[in-house]
C-alpha cells in the first residue's frame, strides 16, 4: 500500500487539519513524532526519491536551525542577558543559554517547522498533479474548465523553460547583460506565454472541450475506507499526542 | 459515399479582428468543400487562410474578432446551432505550432481527454485508443512525454488526436510548415488513411508540391481569403502558373535561382573535428543517467566569408545546437574557428561583436517595447560614444533601410512575423557584426516574406560583405539563395550542390 494511492482530496484535507492542530500545541515530542513518521512513510511507503526528499529537507533543516538559534538567544522573557544569569560570569555563554528556559522555546519553534516541512513534503512528493486535479473535480466539484486549464498550463512548463533559455541566450548575444533573476527575459517569456495560452485554449476547444458540457471520465477517483482510515490515523494520532504527551 | 454532400459551406462571410477596423480579414468569402475529398487551400501570407480555418471551426469569433455577416454550415447544419462539443465531431483543426496543441503530458492521456470531451463511454476508450494508435502508427508514442517528441512526432500525435475524435472533417492549418520533408512524407499516409475512411481533409498550405498527388482539388485564395481559382489539379496546373506568381506562391517544381553565386571568400566560420552532444547546456555537468546522444561527430565545415550558406537537415539533427556551439553557448570538443581565431580564445563580448544570431521566434530577442527604442538600445550597447542626435539619425536610417520606418512607434510584438524578423536582424547587426546566423528564416511566414528578408540580406552580403549562415527545411529556398549548401546527416556536414538539394 503506497501513499500515492491515498485519495488526494482526503489527503490534503487530513494534512491541513493536521497542520492546524499542530499550530495549537507546543509539544516538542509530538512535533518530532510527526516529522519522523512523515519521513518513515516517505522512505518506506512511497515512491518518492530520497534525493528529492533531501532537496526540500536540507533548506528546511537550515531554516529550523536558524529558528532554533534565534529562539535560543532572543526569545522574550528569560533572555540570556538576564541579570540573574549574567552575574554567574564563570559560566560560558553557551551553557548559560542552554540553562535558560529558552532552550525549550527554541526547540518548540524549530521542531514545529520540521513537522510542517515533513507534512508538506509528504503531500508534495506523493501526489500526482493529474490525479489530484481529477480528485478535486470529483470529490470537491472543481469545474473541469479550471482543472484542465491548470493541467495545460502545467504541461506548458517545459516549453516555457526551453524558451526561457533561448531568450537568455538571445539577450546575451545582443550584448545585454541579464543576471540570473533579471526581469527582462522573464517579461519576454511571459509575453510569449500569453499568446501560447490562447493557442492551447483554441486547440483544446477544437478537440471538443467545452466548459459547460457533459463529459465522461476514463477513471474517476473514489474515496475508499482506507482513505478515511489514513486521515483518521493522522488527525487522531495528533489529537492523542496532544492529550497524552507532556513535553 | 455521398460525394455530393457539402462538408463546409461558407456564404458571404465577413470577419475582422477589430469591429472598428478598416480591413476585413475575411472579405465576403463564399466557399464550399465537398465531403470526402482532400482539398488544399493555398494563399500567400496574410491572405486570411488561417483565420478562415478558425472561423470555420467556430474558434473565432468566440476567442476574438467579430463576424459581421455571413453563414457557415457544417454538413448542412448552421454552425451557430452547435456547441463546441458537437462542432468537434463535425470539424476540428490542427495547428501549426506543434508545441501548443496538447493539454496533457502524454499522448495516451491526451487521447483520453479528447474522448472524454465527446462523452465516449469509459469502457470503450481503451479499444478506440488502441485502434487509433494502430491506424496512425503512433503506438510507440503513446507513453512518451509529449515535450520530448520531435516536431514531426508531435504532429503525428496531434493527427492521432484528430483521428480519435472522429471528426468528419479535419482542417490542417499549415501544420507541415516547420517539419522536415521526411517527417512530412510519413504524415501523408495518415491523411490518406483518414480520407479512405470517408473523412474530409482540408489542408491549408502555401506549398503545392506536397499535395499534388493526393489533392482532389486545390483552391487558390487571394487577399481577404476570396477564391481566386478552384478546381486546380495536377492535370490543369500549367494554366494557373501566372496566378501562382501573382499570389506570391511558389509554382511547384520551379526553382528560379535568385542570385548569382558569389565568389567564396576564405572561411569565416570553421568547424574542425567538432563533437557536440544533445541536451541543455546547463544540465551537462550531471553525472547521473546515460550520456546524451551525439549530434555532431568529428564534423568539419567551412562557411565562406561574404557568402550565404544554407544548412539543411532533419529536425532534431543538431543544426541549432551547432549554432549555439559557435556562439560559445553549448559545450563541444574539437575546434571552432571564427575568422581564423580559435573560439576558445575569443572573449564573450568580443565574440558577440562578431557574430549575431536570429532565432526561430524573433519575439524572443526584443529587449524593449518599442521599435525605435529597440534599435537605439542596440546601437547604444555597441557604440559607446554616440550622442542622442547621432543615435536618432542612425536609428532612422537603419529602420528606413529595412522598410520598417512606418512602424516606428509600434511595440515589436505588434509587428507581423516578417517585420519582426527584419527588426531582429537589424537589431542584431547594430554592432557591425559580420557573421549572421539565421535559424529558420521561413518559420511562421510564407515564401514571399521570407524572400523579402533574404533579398535584403543578400544586398547586405553583396554590398557590405556580410556572411550569412541560415538553417532551413526548405530545400528550394536553400537552392535558390545559398552560395554553398550543407546537409547535416549522420552527424556530419555533407556539402551539396543546389541540384542535389532539390532531388
Amino acid at each position: 500500500m503506497k501513499i500515492e494511492r491515498w485519495n488526494p482530496s482526503v489527503k490534503v484535507a487530513a494534512i491541513l487539519a493536521a497542520v492546524i492542530l499542530l499550530s495549537l500545541q507546543y509539544l516538542v515530542s509530538l512535533n518530532l513524532l510527526v516529522f519522523g513518521s512523515a519521513l518513515l512513510l516517505l522512505f518506506f511507503f512511497s515512491d518518492a526519491k530520497p534525493k528529492s526528499v533531501a532537496a526540500i529537507l536540507i533548506p528546511a533543516l537550515i531554516a529550523a536551525f536558524g529558528l532554533f538559534v534565534t529562539g535560543l538567544y532572543y526569545a522574550r522573557g528569560g533572555s540570556v542577558t538576564d541579570a540573574k544569569l549574567s552575574s554567574v560570569s564563570s559560566v560560558p555563554y553557551a551553557v548559560r543559554a542552554a540553562m535558560s528556559r529558552n532552550l525549550y522555546t527554541a526547540a518548540q519553534l524549530a521542531t514545529r517547522l520540521l513537522a510542517y516541512a515533513g507534512l508538506g513534503i509528504l503531500f508534495a512528493l506523493t501526489t500526482d498533479g493529474e490525479f489530484f486535479l481529477q480528485s478535486l473535480m470529483h470529490q470537491c466539484r472543481l469545474p473541469p474548465k479550471f482543472a484542465y486549464g491548470l493541467l495545460a498550463a502545467f504541461h506548458l512548463m517545459p516549453v516555457m523553460a526551453r524558451e526561457y533559455r533561448v531568450v537568455r541566450t538571445a539577450f546575451a548575444v545582443r550584448g545585454v547583460r541579464a543576471g540570473p533573476l533579471a526581469l527582462k527575459p522573464m517579461f519576454t517569456m511571459l509575453v510569449n506565454s500569453v499568446r501560447w495560452s490562447e493557442c492551447v485554449a483554441m486547440a483544446m476547444e477544437s478537440k471538443g472541450f467545452c466548459a459547460g458540457a457533459k463529459r465522461t471520465y476514463y477513471s474517476v477517483p473514489r474515496v475508499h475506507w482506507y482513505d478515511w482510515a489514513g486521515a483518521g490515523a493522522l488527525v487522531g494520532g495528533i489529537l492523542l499526542g496532544m492529550l497524552f504527551l507532556r513535553y | 459515399m455521398a460525394r455530393e454532400e457539402i462538408a463546409l459551406r461558407m456564404e458571404d462571410v465577413v470577419f475582422r479582428y477589430q469591429e472598428n477596423g478598416k480591413r476585413n480579414i475575411l472579405d465576403h468569402v463564399t466557399l464550399d468543400v465537398m465531403a470526402g475529398t482532400l482539398t488544399v487551400l493555398m494563399g500567400g501570407s496574410g491572405c486570411g487562410k488561417s483565420t478562415l480555418a478558425a472561423v470555420a471551426a467556430g474558434l473565432y469569433p468566440e476567442n476574438g474578432g467579430c463576424l459581421l455577416s455571413g453563414e457557415i454550415r457544417l454538413f448542412g447544419r448552421p454552425l451557430g446551432e452547435l456547441d463546441q462539443q458537437q462542432r468537434a465531431s463535425y470539424l476540428s483543426v490542427m495547428f501549426q505550432n506543434a508545441d501548443l496543441q496538447f493539454c496533457m503530458d502524454t499522448l495516451r492521456r491526451e487521447l483520453r481527454f479528447c474522448m472524454e470531451n465527446l462523452c465516449v463511454p469509459p469502457r470503450e476508450m481503451d479499444e478506440r485508443l488502441r485502434r487509433a494508435a494502430e491506424t496512425m502508427g503512433a503506438a510507440e508514442l503513446l507513453d512518451r512525454k509529449l515535450y520530448t517528441l520531435s516536431g514531426g512526432e508531435k504532429q503525428r500525435a496531434a493527427l492521432t488526436c484528430l483521428y480519435v475524435l472522429g471528426s468528419r472533417c479535419v482542417v490542417l492549418d499549415e501544420c507541415f510548415a516547420n517539419i522536415d520533408p521526411d517527417a512530412v512524407r510519413s504524415l501523408l499516409p495518415m491523411l490518406r488513411a483518414m480520407k479512405r475512411e470517408g473523412r474530409t481533409v482540408v489542408a491549408i498550405d502555401h506549398r503545392a508540391d506536397l499535395w499534388l498527388d493526393d489533392a482532389d482539388e486545390i483552391i487558390l485564395l487571394k487577399s481577404g481569403a476570396q477564391t481566386a481559382a478552384r478546381g486546380v489539379t495536377r492535370a490543369n496546373l500549367p494554366q494557373y502558373r501566372a496566378m501562382f506568381g501573382e499570389l506570391g506562391l511558389v509554382y511547384p517544381g520551379s526553382c528560379p535561382r535568385e542570385a548569382a553565386p558569389l565568389p567564396r571568400g576564405e572561411s569565416a566560420l570553421t568547424f574542425r573535428g567538432v563533437c557536440i552532444r544533445a541536451g541543455a547546456a546547463q544540465r551537462r555537468g550531471r553525472r547521473d543517467g546515460p550520456e546524451p546522444p551525439l549530434l555532431l561527430e568529428h564534423a568539419d565545415a567551412e562557411f565562406p566569408r561574404g557568402c550565404m550558406t544554407a544548412v539543411l537537415g532533419a529536425s532534431g539533427s543538431g543544426k541549432t545546437t551547432a549554432f549555439l556551439a559557435a556562439l560559445g553557448r553549448h559545450p563541444y570538443t574539437g575546434t571552432i574557428e571564427i575568422n581564423g581565431a580559435d573560439l576558445r580564445t575569443i572573449r564573450r563580448k568580443a565574440l558577440c561583436r562578431q557574430v549575431g544570431i536570429v532565432f526561430q521566434n524573433p519575439g524572443n530577442q526584443f529587449i524593449t517595447q518599442n521599435v525605435t527604442e529597440e534599435i537605439r538600445a542596440s546601437l547604444r550597447i555597441w557604440n559607446g560614444g554616440l550622442d542622442d542626435a547621432q543615435l536618432a539619425q542612425r536609428t532612422q536610417a537603419l529602420l528606413d533601410g529595412f522598410q520598417l520606418g512606418g512602424c516606428r512607434r509600434y511595440s515589436p510584438y505588434m509587428l507581423s512575423q516578417g517585420q519582426q524578423r527584419r527588426l531582429a536582424v537589424l537589431s542584431v547587426l547594430c554592432g557591425g557584426q559580420k557573421l549572421l546566423l539565421l535559424d529558420e528564416p521561413t518559420y511562421g511566414q510564407d515564401e514571399r516574406s521570407a524572400m523579402a528578408i533574404l533579398r535584403q540580406l543578400r544586398q547586405k552580403v553583396e554590398r557590405e560583405g556580410l556572411t550569412v549562415v541560415f538553417i532551413t527545411h526548405d530545400r528550394a529556398l536553400a537552392a535558390a539563395w545559398a552560395d554553398k549548401l550543407y546537409l547535416l546527416r549522420d552527424r556530419r556536414f555533407a556539402e551539396l550542390s543546389p541540384e542535389e538539394a532539390l532531388t
